[in-house]
């Protein structure tokens, strides 16, 4: 610390280090300021600026090299007025109705089955590992290992169902199977991180608690309504949000499996509006779905904020 | 009876594992298996002999390689940028005076959540018109900015002992000084948690980087494995070859920082709910 003080006032005037960060001790707004322009700037043109260009462009028709034509809300209108765009919508609402109760339901349920059974560290960490594993893959690997193993003809999940007697309705070129194979390889893909937030959670509940609840006699099923949902709560909510965001964002997997087939079926939002863009080059109204799916996962922000609080997180 | 007891618990669990993993291991298999006994019905576990041409086609008619050097370039890129940027506006919300300080970071903090892939339209045309389409700051930047970041490490900041700040001033150390000796050394577990958060995010971003990357050199694993998936119909053995060493990074690394990973991921996900 010593030597770096010595070289730098070699440049400068004796005494003006010390003035400048005397200066900026007392106008610790101008530092606090400075400290935060590589974050904005960053944020700022490139998460912000797209927000508002992406309005922009949304509000005008894209014609090649003869550049922009101002046209109001004529994306908007054509938008709404399209039955596809409708399709997309109603698909991303049912698959996250699938998908969210999905991923919290096995979440839970492992958390629960490790925090419960797993008595011994050794034993439980591998079990942990290769529930949490499929997190880190990217979807891409995620949509290849499915649509093999979903395969109609050779797939090892129908080779199995088939096997046990079961019905063997070809999942992905199946309309109504098709968002519901969907939801669940997702949820076995988001599931592991889900769990280890849940079990993060868990190991804070005071284990008094429990050994209370057993002297007064309550059963399981008690402890589970009465201790662990009102103290996991938090945790809870917080993957709730994350959760709902995840679904109406949902684009890799559905792109790769099954293109939005059969027919519209499983083509959600994000979906539409790549294909919108990028195979019809109808830019204006690919922007305005962008608009308005940023709307809805902002609003499902707030809500999602307004439930969890904003007073806590600033003390 | 009591032993049964006992193990039951176990049993179960392992079961359940195991069904967990079956699509990893089944991935792992089929990328081994010579074509006709991919599609073999029943399915074989045990192939009668193990192949490597898969794996041969994958890297030579392929820029497998190319990829994944793409993916390390693109994932550290954004790593240590938002590491860098995230860990100096933090430190402002967390320890400096100033006005507007608070009603900013709310601000942000509404933000936070808001994916930006769900800009790629403006962004492609804001990319194109830098000439940062195929590139890897073009792929790279619309990710460093992550508000989540902020609030991360503030949140972490905020509950560090403001004595050991004191005594940094008091031997004249500058609001940097402090940040760089008293802060970063003690903030090591949060940085490890975020960096791998980030990390992860990089590697496996999907959406803006299928738009931004179209060149076939120039495409990270997940753009790469979607090409080489659209040029086929059904060539399963080749795309679980692909699919397979394509998560090969993340499992051996997995496999050594397995518990880091996991109480990282905790760290982040349970830091944020606050």
């Amino acid at each position: 610390m010593t030597t770096r003080t010595g070289s730098s006032a070699k440049k400068a005037p004796p005494g003006f280090r010390k003035k400048l960060s005397h200066f900026l001790y007392r106008h610790q707004g101008i530092e606090g300021v400075l400290y935060i322009i590589p974050f904005v700037v960053v944020w700022a043109l490139f998460l912000a600026w797209p927000v508002i260009y992406g309005i922009y462009i949304s509000l005008h028709e894209w014609q090649g090299l003869r550049g922009a034509k101002f046209v109001g809300f004529d994306n908007y209108i054509e938008l709404f007025t399209d039955p596809r765009f409708w399709n997309a919508f109603a698909n991303t609402l049912k698959f996250s109705a699938m998908v969210i109760p999905l991923i919290m339901f096995f979440g839970l349920l492992f958390a629960l089955m490790l925090w419960g059974w797993g008595r011994t560290r050794k034993g439980v960490a591998l079990i942990q590992a290769s529930m949490f594993f499929p997190y880190l893959l990217t979807i891409s690997i995620i949509a290849l290992v499915w649509r093999w193993l979903l395969d109609g003809d050779y797939g090892l999940i129908l080779w199995a169902l088939r096997s046990l007697g079961l019905p063997t309705p070809t999942f992905l070129s199946d309309t109504f199977w098709v968002l519901p194979a969907l939801a669940f390889v997702t949820a076995w893909w988001l599931a592991g991180y889900r769990m280890v937030v849940f079990q993060a959670g868990l190991e804070d509940i005071p284990q008094d608690l429990f050994e209370a609840a057993k002297i007064d006699g309550t059963g399981p099923w008690k402890q589970f309504l009465h201790i662990i949902v009102p103290l996991l709560k938090p945790s809870l909510l917080f993957s709730l949000v994350l959760t709902i965001i995840a679904g109406f964002r949902t684009f890799g997997q559905v792109l790769m499996m099954t293109e939005g087939g059969p027919g519209r079926s499983s083509e959600v939002l994000a979906l539409y509006l790549y294909q919108v863009g990028f195979d019809y080059f109808q830019i204006g109204k690919a922007a305005a779905s962008g608009v308005i799916l940023l709307l809805l996962v902002l609003m499902m922000t707030l809500i999602g904020v307004r439930i969890i609080g904003l007073k806590s997180e600033l003390q | 009876m009591r032993r049964i007891k006992r193990i039951l618990p176990y049993i179960v669990m392992y079961g359940v594992a195991f069904l967990w993993m079956i699509p990893i291991l089944w991935m792992a298999d089929t990328a081994f298996k010579p074509d006709d006994e991919i599609f073999s019905s029943p399915p074989k576990w045990i192939p009668s002999h193990f192949t490597l041409d898969h794996v041969k086609e994958v890297i030579t008619e392929w820029p497998f390689l190319k990829w994944l050097l793409q993916s390390v370039i693109v994932a550290t890129t954004v790593t240590f940028g938002s590491l860098i940027v995230s860990t100096l506006a933090a430190y402002s919300f967390a320890r400096l005076q100033w006005r507007g300080r608070d009603f900013l970071f709310i601000f942000f903090l509404i933000f936070m959540l808001l994916p930006f892939e769900l800009n790629v339209i403006p962004l492609f045309f804001q990319m194109s018109k830098f000439g940062w389409l195929n590139t890897v700051p073009g792929v790279a930047l619309p990710m460093i900015a992550m508000p989540i970041g902020v609030f991360l490490l503030r949140q972490f900041f905020i509950n560090i002992p403001r004595e050991l700040e004191d005594a940094a001033r008091i031997d004249g150390c500058s609001s940097f000084g402090i940040l760089w000796k008293v802060i970063v050394p003690i903030s090591k577990p949060v940085f490890g948690a975020f960096g791998m958060f980030m990390f992860n995010m990089a590697w496996n971003e999907f959406f803006w980087s299928i738009i931004c990357l179209q060149k076939s050199d120039l495409l990270t694993l997940p753009v790469g494995l979607r090409h080489l998936h659209g040029a086929f119909d059904i060539n399963y053995g080749l795309f679980m070859a692909a699919a397979f060493m394509a998560s090969l990074p993340s499992l051996f690394i997995f496999l050594i920082l397995r518990r880091q990973i996991i109480r990282g991921f905790t760290l982040a996900g349970a830091g944020m709910k606050g």
